[in-house]
């Protein structure tokens, strides 16, 4: 269903975007950017600072895409830089402090867990509860990571990228990249394991 | 292994990410220990509902982000030196950076000056309104946007092969064949999910059955959520087919989107509809129930249509 455009393909499009084609470079954005700003959405919970990184990464390809040399993969180039602005603007807003329920929107601020799905009323109330007490629990957790472990679990659970990738794409060892996940997992676990 | 090493490696177990040898060590504990399976069915747990809190992009919020990079990039132009960049392409043609090659370079960058300056001429006209050579081929075809995909030497002179893409503009209703082929073939379009959903958006209510196998592709293929809502919504009109109601069964028991799989439901059963017992619908329901056992709404409704029916709930 989902996919990156074949390899081939791909290096066809990066060699014309870094000729000057614009549709080229249209389309290699367009191959990743959903991707890109879903995952700033869930690492930065905020449709403003989303929309920043979105711009800024792509910003960042497009200037120096004519540098770009194939020494690795171009989507582990692009979120080598996504994963950057990510950890900047965490570490700029210190999100595990400030980060509450309440989530910014273009319409001001609110409450996430109005995001959450919408259960219908004929559902046996407990077994809602019960779900709306993992989500807070999950978003709960999330919040209590460091800024790798999320990124690490971001990009491994949610963005289904190997370890090796993510090493590559964090600039640290595919062990160290291991070591992130299994932190992450293991308080995952904690927190979660009496809910489900 | 023992247990308590097989526990701390679920997820890595899980994500495929354990080296060889330590996944056979922990498959085999895990075939003989009852405590450390149940262990793996909290994980595999707590792992879907993970999942189910991953959200769909907004697809105003991704073309708001889109139409932002287009007026950045419009007045942010990459720093290059023409030369080098023409001397980049020639060079990706297999040639070093040789004086040959540089005069190869110059000689490319000559006639595509040329060709820009006849494409000019072609589109604005020379002084007086006389076109090259005579004609006027190319303005007559409308907005074109062109690509050099290839330079040759040949025995006249040179060999340029262009791609072309011609803007044009089809107007009309839904039921023109024309404007049907566009819109069925825009359905699919793998690159943008907002031209989907409005394509899938134009069609939903046309009764034609290219429009409900459109829509069922987009509902069981489309890996935008947003859209397969869309192409659900067209798929009421069509709910008494056969075919639509295996795809929307497929849809049921296959989606990860809660709310996709809770639309589906509503639309092979609509909540106000009186329901009769009909064996293989009960079978689909049960299987349906089966397959999304952590699904309270589509669980839910179909114990409902079940019980309305009188058809047994008892094979879980």
């Amino acid at each position: 269903m989902r996919g990156t455009p074949e390899r081939t393909n791909e290096v066809a499009l990066i060699r014309a975007a870094q000729g000057g084609d614009e549709d080229a470079f249209e389309q290699l954005v367009r191959s990743y950017d959903q991707n890109v700003l879903r995952m700033a959405l869930n690492l930065l919970h905020s449709q403003e600072d989303a929309r920043d990184v979105y711009q800024e990464a792509f910003l960042r390809v497009y200037r120096n895409l004519p540098k770009f040399r194939f020494d690795c993969a171009f989507s582990t180039w692009l979120y080598r830089i996504v994963a950057n602005l990510c950890l900047d603007q965490i570490r700029k807003r210190k999100v595990r402090k400030e980060e509450g329920s309440a989530m910014e929107t273009a319409s001001g601020e609110v409450d996430r867990f109005q995001f959450l799905p919408e259960r219908r009323a004929d559902v046996d109330p407990q077994r809602q509860l019960l779900s709306h007490e993992v989500s807070s629990r999950i978003q709960e957790v999330l919040g209590h990571l460091t800024p790798r472990e999320r990124i690490v679990f971001e990009m491994r659970h949610f963005q289904g990228m190997k370890l090796k990738a993510i090493g590559e794409a964090l600039g640290v060892s595919e062990e160290a990249a291991k070591n992130c996940l299994f932190r992450a997992t293991q308080k995952m676990r904690a927190a979660l394991g009496d809910f489900v | 292994m023992n247990c308590q090493q097989v526990q701390t490696n679920l997820s890595l177990y899980l994500y495929g990410e354990l080296e060889f040898g330590e996944e056979d060590a922990l498959e085999k504990h895990l075939g003989s220990c009852a405590f450390c399976q149940q262990a793996l069915g909290r994980e595999k747990q707590w792992h879907s509902a993970l999942n189910a809190e991953r959200q769909d992009v907004a697809l105003d919020l991704l073309s708001q982000c889109r139409q932002d990079l287009k007026a950045s990039l419009a007045v942010t132009k990459p720093k290059r030196n023409l030369f080098r960049s023409w001397l980049g392409r020639i060079e990706s043609f297999g040639f070093s950076g040789t004086r040959w090659s540089s005069r190869l370079a110059l000689a490319s960058l000559l006639v595509s000056i040329g060709f820009l300056s006849a494409r000019w001429i072609d589109r604005n006209g020379l002084p007086g309104g006389v076109g090259l050579n005579g004609t006027n081929a190319m303005s007559m075809l409308g907005p074109t946007t062109a690509r050099i995909r290839d330079i040759q030497p040949a025995s006249n002179g040179v060999r340029i092969i262009l791609d072309q893409v011609q803007q044009q503009e089809v107007t009309g209703r839904v039921s023109d064949d024309a404007v049907r082929r566009l819109l069925l073939q825009a359905a699919r379009d793998p690159e943008d999910p907002a031209i989907r959903v409005d394509s899938v958006e134009m069609l939903k209510n046309d009764p034609g059955t290219d429009v409900r196998d459109a829509l069922l592709y987009s509902v069981e293929h489309d890996p935008n959520a947003a859209v397969r809502m869309k192409a659900l919504e067209g798929l009421r009109q069509f709910v008494g087919d056969p075919e639509t109601r295996a795809g929307l069964q497929w849809v049921l028991e296959h989606d990860e989107n809660p709310g996709v799989r809770s639309e589906a439901i509503d639309v092979l059963a609509p909540a106000n509809q009186r329901f009769t017992f009909n064996p293989q619908f009960a079978d689909s329901l049960q299987q349906i129930a089966q397959a999304q056992p952590d699904d309270d709404y589509v669980r839910d409704r179909c114990f409902q249509i079940l019980r309305a029916m009188n058809a047994s709930l008892d094979i879980y």
